[in-house]
């Protein structure tokens, strides 16, 4: 499964993009894009392995399994207000 | 108890009169974020604010009423900008009434500790002079 992965902020601003495409197993778990992402960028590895990742706008486990069609954002750095 | 959550496109008008009539509150705060001048040591002009929608707003709602339920307050307001809010506007404004001063002063500042650790919203700072417009 192949998803786009939403970024924001200073990390948009970094890699020049809103979004990162991974390529996944049909079974890959959320751990799995954080792993991917790792390998993309792999300057920012362990910035990638621990980020969070929400699915569907709500924090998941790592461990939950990914269904095609779900919307994946990383959501670090937050700063508003 | 009621919690209202508004995100407005550029920057807040001015505040809405809080004195509404009620016996039920006996502090009514407003708190208003206005966007300086001085970004960690740049001058700006504006700051840019990222909203990740609706996992912003759903977020928002659930710190507003968990902040409902730990201070005992009687309602929540939040309003906070997205896109370019220049220097001297303002870009968050939190309404909040409760029965007592003290439960009131004590929300409005957790709430907003929470929200910038917590809550999907990214601001950018723009330079007042950005390199290579002299």
């Amino acid at each position: 499964m192949v998803f786009r992965v939403l970024i924001f902020g200073s990390l948009a601003r970094e890699l020049s993009c809103a979004s990162i495409a991974v390529d996944v197993p049909d079974n890959a778990s959320v751990r799995d894009v954080n792993e991917a992402l790792a390998a993309r960028y792999p300057h920012k590895s362990t910035f990638f392995r621990g980020a969070r990742l929400a699915v569907n706008h709500a924090f998941q486990p790592t461990g939950v399994p990914l269904r095609a069609g779900d919307e994946i954002a990383v959501v670090e750095l937050v700063g508003g207000g | 108890m009621s919690v209202t959550i508004r995100i407005i496109d550029g920057a807040l008008g001015d505040p809405a009169s809080v004195l509404l009539p009620s016996v039920q509150f006996g502090a009514a705060i407003v708190f208003d974020g206005v966007v300086r001048s001085d970004e960690g040591g740049r001058t700006i002009r504006a700051l840019n604010y990222e909203v990740y929608e609706p996992m912003a707003s759903n977020m928002l709602t659930e710190l507003g009423r968990e902040m409902l339920a730990k201070h005992g307050l009687v309602s929540i307001m939040v309003e906070h900008s997205r896109g370019e809010v220049p220097v001297g506007q303002r870009s968050f404004r939190l309404t909040v009434h409760a029965l007592h001063r003290a439960e009131a002063l004590a929300a409005v500042g957790e709430f907003i500790d929470r929200m910038k650790r917590e809550v999907p919203i990214w601001k950018t700072a723009l330079d007042a002079n950005p390199p290579g417009s002299a």
